[in-house]
């Protein structure tokens, strides 16, 4: 009778099991299809040359042969590594202060989160055709009200500066939104309690505020950090390709965008998308090993 | 109140039923994609397929315009699946990848019911050429035909006491113009910036080079004809009278000219419509001459425009391809092509029919000097293409930025030469 009853159990067990199968069905089958297949075709493609109308010869290394000599891409990837140093930790610091401000007891706090989350619904394009006038050089504002005449497009060294503002303007209010739902699960027993202890804010915020708030802020990093190395319409926007500084600027995503459909060269452009995609890996394998040493997933 | 979800799910499902049906064609027509990339040009297409399907009711033409950087996108992946629009615009850049690979319907036999010699008795040599494959065969019937034209501000030579620029111009007579405008109201003169078609390609057939050879094979960038006309071109921005590249980087010819910050500029006469629409307020202001000529050319009459021109192209395997064929080729008779020209979308390829274009002009308190477009077309240069370009053309602007920055000029032109060379020894 027990032995029955054992059965029984696991065949219900099994069943509810098929449940869960099925219920996770879609999401599965939606990755393997729309993921995970176009990324082994994109590995197949980069060790092919592109013929023409999705017809391919099997040419093995030669597209990272190619790659690894040519000095553009080391450019490209630098850039990318150098574009990410700019806008991560300096938009993550500025998210968070947001996402404290918005936390904090204001006036208009609904209308302030609106407005910090508006650039995250403007279309990118549109965004960036109004910053290529801000900055412009001969006629736009921030020239005007500065009284300089700094060539924020055009001059190689400042142009990344550029993109890197106008990446850590458009990206702030979605990441403090993410943030300020990470602020808002700190008990505030602990603030009342730190006050009676008589700690400072500043206390406060070291020993409560950025160890309770570090799961969300790790998650937002490595977000932050992706879509950082993938960053390419805004550059697209922004620098086109008889800007003098093309070069200072050009990440591998915009590289790939070239030799793949503007060129046609869709093996080469295959191969860049797998090295990115072997930065992405490797930048968050050390987050994830890095992550010990500062997230606090005690609560 | 339970039973309420059931309802809402029954009605969407009818909902989604009802659209469905609504996507297939019931009514026994032969409904037909007609895909093109300029916005501008959708009036002048429509009523080309209206006349079309007014002499066969039993046809509908859906005309639907994409932006010209996904048109191409979107038209080699719909070739690859082989779901082509039945029929749509080809460009110069392109026809040959497509055609080459037998994408498109070969049309050289279209019109031989009618009149074996059709092409050549109505479209010129450059038409035909622009819609040809390189196997000298017919993959599209052309459309329009353009060139290139010198914009200049009237204004600004009056005020600097400067003749308008005429057909007995020459690069001397620009620079010179160029540089009393500047002394005397402080605005640029003509506005050299990288660009092929609207820049130094004319330089460079003026003065008797070129960018391909005859056979339409190997590079010219080292000839010397064809790297002094370059030189030529870019050094005009050492002068103050033009912008640098850093500047056209962030404002275009076309906008500094219609801010009234420059005389000149090259432009191409498919814009001059949206440009008389788009600046109303200086309607009157400006004109058109033909380009310079080269004072002093290596060979030739120093006289060239470049010149491109659309066609209008049916998939090969496509399903309605023989009624796609058919509105194609009304499309190539003078009435759909006088259409075409009267609606201002361009002016069309079909010889005798060009001025009707000018009609669009009409509608404006200032006529264009238009004359000057039609007469160019005697010092017409092929647009420059051939079937390895596409592999190489995206490197051009970049090598031009390298010299533009100070790079060496004779090493960045072997470095094309060799570049654009590797591909013809390779196939």
């Amino acid at each position: 009778m027990n032995k029955g009853a054992m059965t029984k159990l696991s065949a219900a067990a099994r069943r509810e099991e098929n449940w869960g199968w099925i219920m996770v069905a879609p999401t599965i089958i939606g990755l393997l299809v729309l993921n995970l297949w176009p990324f082994v075709q994109t590995l197949y493609t980069s060790f092919c040359e592109h013929l023409g109308f999705g017809h391919y010869r099997f040419i093995g290394l030669q597209n990272y042969i190619n790659m690894f000599q040519n000095a553009e891409f080391w450019r490209a990837t630098w850039n990318t590594i150098y574009f990410c140093i700019l806008t991560v930790p300096l938009g993550l610091f500025l998210s968070l202060l947001v996402a404290m401000l918005l936390n904090a007891k204001i006036k208009g706090k609904g209308f302030f989160r609106t407005v910090f989350f508006l650039p995250m619904v403007c279309a990118p394009a549109a965004v960036t055709m109004v910053w290529r006038w801000i900055f412009n050089a001969e006629y736009g504002i921030l020239n005007q009200l500065l009284g300089t005449h700094i060539n924020w497009i055009t001059d190689s060294k400042v142009v990344m500066i550029t993109c890197a503002i106008v990446a850590i303007w458009s990206n702030i209010g979605y990441d403090a939104v993410l943030l300020l739902a990470g602020l808002q699960n700190i008990s505030k027993s602990y603030y009342e309690a730190a006050n009676i202890d008589g700690a400072s804010k500043t206390t406060q915020f070291f020993q409560i505020t950025l160890p309770m708030v570090s799961p969300t802020l790790f998650v937002v990093m490595i977000m932050r950090l992706m879509s950082s190395v993938k960053v390419y319409d805004l550059i697209y926007m922004m620098v086109e390709d008889t800007n003098p500084a093309v070069t200072s600027v050009q990440s591998l995503m915009y590289l790939f965008y070239r030799s793949s459909f503007v060129a046609g060269d869709r093996g080469y452009g295959s191969a860049i998308v797998i090295w990115t995609v072997l930065l992405i890996g490797v930048v968050t394998i050390f987050q994830f090993i890095g992550q010990k040493k500062w997230v606090n997933y005690d609560v | 109140m339970k039973r309420f979800p059931r309802v809402t799910a029954l009605a969407l499902a009818l909902t989604l039923l009802l659209s469905l049906s609504g996507c297939g064609a019931s009514d026994g027509k032969t409904h037909l994609k007609f895909q093109i990339w300029d916005v501008n040009q959708r009036d002048g297409m429509q009523a080309m397929c209206d006349a079309y399907t007014a002499k066969n009711p039993d046809v509908v033409i859906d005309v639907q315009v994409t932006s010209w950087s996904e048109y191409w996108t979107k038209l080699e992946a719909a070739a690859e699946s082989n779901t082509l629009p039945d029929l749509f615009w080809m460009h110069t850049n392109q026809i040959l990848y497509y055609a080459d690979f037998g994408m498109l319907a070969d049309v050289t036999d279209l019109y031989d019911d009618v009149d074996p010699d059709f092409y050549t008795n109505h479209y010129s040599e450059i038409s035909i050429g622009n819609a040809s494959g390189t196997d000298g065969r017919m993959y599209g019937v052309p459309k329009d035909k353009d060139n290139v034209v010198l914009v200049y501000n009237k204004e600004m030579f009056d005020a600097a006491k400067v003749p308008y620029p005429d057909e007995t111009w020459t690069w001397d007579d620009m620079t010179e113009a160029s540089q009393k405008i500047y002394d005397e109201t402080g605005k640029y003169g003509y506005m050299a910036y990288s660009d092929e078609q609207l820049g130094y390609w004319n330089f460079v057939y003026q003065n008797g080079g070129y960018i391909l050879d005859e056979n339409n094979q190997y590079a010219g960038y080292t000839q010397p004809a064809t790297s002094e006309a370059i030189k030529y071109y870019v050094d005009l921005q050492k002068n103050d009278w033009c912008p640098t590249q850093a500047y056209f980087a962030e404002t275009s010819p076309g906008t500094a000219f219609f801010s009234e910050i420059g005389a000149m500029f090259f432009e191409g006469s498919w814009n001059l419509l949206a440009s008389m629409q788009n600046y109303p307020n200086l309607v009157g202001k400006w004109d058109i001459a033909p380009l310079p000529a080269c004072p002093n050319p290596k060979s030739g009459s120093g006289r060239a425009t470049i010149s491109n021109g659309l066609c209008y192209a049916v998939g090969a395997h496509s399903k309605t391809r023989e009624i796609a064929l058919d509105v194609v080729k009304f499309f190539g008779t003078e009435e759909a092509q006088r259409i075409q020209g009267e609606s201002g979308a361009a002016i069309p390829a079909y010889l005798g029919t060009e001025e009707s274009w000018s009609t669009a002009f009409q509608g404006f308190d200032y006529m264009l000097d238009l004359d000057v477009c039609y007469d160019q077309f005697d010092d017409a240069i092929q647009y420059v293409n051939s079937a390895t370009r596409r592999k190489w053309t995206s490197i051009v602007p970049e090598v031009m930025t390298h010299i533009y920055n100070g790079g060496d000029f004779d090493e960045n032109m072997a470095y094309l030469q060799n570049l654009a060379d590797s591909y013809v020894t390779s196939d």
